[in-house]
């Protein structure tokens, strides 16, 4: 088995990314997955991407454009 | 009328910072490789074609490595001739095959060498400038400027009055982030441009005979709460920040934080007589043709176009001032006396929180509070000790350029702690019968205001509830413009049952440190009045009637922090910590009815 190179871009790992941590991933080709260093997380790049969309729920504002900064108005 | 300024900067940087990394995987390292170089000119000439395109004058600062290279001094050239843009010298991107032969090493940080390093590059790369454009530089800077090497350059090169000199709240956060492998410490600066004091960069100068003789910018403008939780390097003026932080749609490719970032910051002009600013600094490295952090080139290039488009429709809106560094420099020592604080009330602009900050800096401290906490203090720096800290191998402190603080709540705890012992914060309780309630757990918003050289923070009134009895309560904080200390008002407003009293007890919980570790706390010494003890981890306490003050003492920092007060029935006291909450308490507790007050001030002073 040959060794892991970088991805076709440098995909960190998201479970590392949910704590905080950036961590580039490894390309295993024989197994077409990456994984990570630091932890247990393995996964195909449709997976690693499906995981960053679930990364940004913290960014529950990330869509949203703000005009006032002191109007808390919309808070219930 | 208010005045947004920003200084949009790009640097030439032959070896970019991750470039080697990102494009060189798999073969040896060689940073003098011909596609490194190409790619690296080729960015800094999209860079400055998108700041130029939208109408916006740069600052290039010329690395030790592009000073070499022919295409870069004429690209610098000719952009300053036809666009204005002032050709300045930067201390980052030292690394290229000349650096390495002539100093034998691979650092590159400027602040980590000893100084007698930092003095010979230094003359060597201001050297090396001279040489090639026949003058020295106005503006310099690096992603930290020690007090010790900013202080030789302007001993050596007086015509230096710009530098960049540190990136806010840079430090055990982000080399967590990168897995403990990036060694920035240097949290506990301000957070927008100061005038550094010639004893500590990050501490503000007072006077005249304090000031280093130039204006210090941060690396750019950051997020101010989010940063304070989070890797400084996902929020910031940086378009790239924002792609690795994740903040973007991956379907549209929008991210309207970047623009709510550059907007929060255009509206702190309100606080701060008018003026607002902004840095956006982005080295080659981010923009490389191979992506970076999950985005295609494509999407790297793109957000950069519309940092600087968004730049150039508020200036062209009149809305914005696009600066050099050194033409700023003049603006800002224009503009600001020495003890005019920066003021920043910050909200949350991303979690969907709503949580709101205020951010408080002068020449004698940083605080900041925390409205959902009741207005406690979570963060302060006594910079009125002006601690001479050098850094960079030879001295104690290597790395960490920190200035120390005397509460952190991240780092050393906050209102919550587990199991036992205490954390850092300055907050109040409110008691009754044998019920205790913290103001930390009273969730609030606050209004600035400005009186003469008072800066007022009036926070919406809480309400406390007990089980037999409610009270209103409202709290105002105010910093007086040069006096070294916080003064905190509690007013009762309403009580339901009017004829009855509560018990309040202002605290500070202390320590000192620059990192999550607890440091050595024997050395301090705590008192009232003049009774005093000497730490010993014991939990013991002092206190006394109608006390002057409760204080510490803390020799390793230099500092004597102390609150006095006014107000019915007081009795200030101190406790001492113990191994398992290695802390220090300030404190005063006293009595109130329904309208009364009780107030206490917060001093920092230099200990002798």
């Amino acid at each position: 088995m040959a060794q892991a190179t970088k991805g076709r871009l440098n995909y960190r790992c998201p479970s590392c990314f949910m704590r905080d941590l950036d961590i580039d991933m490894f390309y295993d080709a024989g197994k077409q997955e990456f994984y990570c260093l630091r932890c247990q997380f393995v996964g195909t790049e449709e997976q690693v991407l499906k995981m960053n969309e679930l990364v940004r729920i913290r960014y529950k504002d990330m869509h949203k454009r703000f005009q006032d900064f002191e109007d808390f108005s919309e808070e219930a | 009328m208010e005045q947004f300024v920003v200084n949009i900067i790009h640097r030439p940087e032959m070896v970019p910072e991750y470039a080697e990394k990102v494009t060189g995987q798999g073969k040896a390292e060689d940073i003098g490789r011909k596609a490194l170089l190409t790619e690296s000119l080729d960015i800094f000439k999209l860079q400055q074609q998108c700041a130029h395109d939208n109408g916006l004058k740069t600052t290039i600062q010329m690395t030790y490595a592009s000073l070499f290279n022919d295409e870069a001094v004429a690209l610098a050239k000719e952009h300053h001739r036809i666009y204005g843009d002032e050709i300045a010298l930067s201390l980052l991107g030292l690394p290229c095959e000349q650096f390495r032969r002539k100093y034998k090493t691979k650092d590159f940080c400027i602040w980590m060498f000893s100084m007698e390093d930092k003095k010979a590059i230094v003359r060597d790369v201001f050297g090396k400038f001279y040489e090639r454009f026949g003058f020295y530089p106005q503006s310099t800077g690096s992603y930290y400027m020690d007090a010790e090497l900013i202080n030789f350059i302007k001993a050596e090169y007086p015509s230096v009055k710009c530098a960049v000199a540190t990136c806010w709240e840079e430090g055990p956060k982000a080399y967590h982030t990168c897995n403990n492998s990036w060694y920035t410490f240097m949290d506990g600066g301000p957070w927008a441009p100061w005038i550094p004091s010639k004893q500590n960069t990050h501490a503000p100068a007072a006077n005249e005979e304090e000031d280093s003789g130039i204006v210090a910018i941060p690396h750019l403008s950051r997020d101010l709460l989010a940063c304070y939780d989070g890797n400084g390097s996902n929020f910031g003026t940086h378009p790239q920040n924002v792609l690795r932080g994740m903040i973007y749609d991956t379907e549209t490719w929008e991210y309207p934080y970047l623009y709510n970032l550059i907007d929060q910051y255009r509206s702190l002009a309100k606080y701060n007589n008018g003026y607002a600013y902004n840095m956006m600094f982005v080295g080659p490295g981010w923009m490389n043709k191979m992506g970076r952090w999950e985005a295609p080139y494509e999407l790297l290039k793109k957000s950069y176009w519309d940092g600087c488009a968004y730049y150039g429709k508020l200036k062209r809106e009149g809305k914005l001032l696009d600066m050099t560094m050194a033409e700023f420099a003049d603006y800002y020592r224009e503009k600001k006396t020495y003890t005019e604080p920066e003021c920043a009330l910050w909200r949350d602009i991303l979690y969907g929180s709503n949580k709101q900050l205020f951010w408080y800096c002068d020449p004698y401290m940083r605080a900041g509070v925390n409205m959902d906490q009741g207005g406690a203090i979570f963060d302060l720096r006594p910079y009125a000790a002006k601690l001479p800290w050098p850094v960079g191998i030879g001295t104690p402190h290597v790395q960490d350029a920190s200035y120390p603080f005397l509460i952190q709540e991240k780092y050393r705890a906050g209102y919550f702690t587990h199991y036992a012992g205490e954390g850092t914060i300055r907050s109040a309780k409110v008691c009754h019968n044998g019920e205790e309630v913290d103001l930390c757990l009273c969730r609030t918003k606050a209004h600035f205001s400005q009186e003469g050289s008072n800066r007022i923070l009036t926070l919406d009134p809480v309400e406390i509830a007990f089980a037999d009895m409610t009270v209103k309560l409202q709290t105002v904080i105010t910093f007086a413009e040069g006096q070294s200390n916080i003064r905190i008002d509690r007013n009762v407003l309403e009580m339901s049952d009017p004829d009855a009293r509560v018990t309040i007890n202002e605290y500070m919980v202390g320590c000192y440190g620059t990192t999550e570790y607890t440091e050595d706390m024997t050395s301090l010494t705590l008192g009232v009045d003049e009774q005093s003890l000497d730490y010993a981890y014991r939990c013991r306490e002092l206190s006394a009637e109608k006390a002057r003050e409760a204080w510490c003492c803390l020799p390793p920092i230099k500092t004597r922090v102390s609150m006095t007060c006014q107000g019915r029935d007081s009795v200030g006291y101190v406790k001492e910590g113990y191994a398992f909450s290695p802390m220090f308490t300030l404190g005063y507790t006293g009595t109130l009815k329904e309208k009364e007050g009780f107030t206490t001030w917060l001093k920092l002073q230099k200990a002798d």
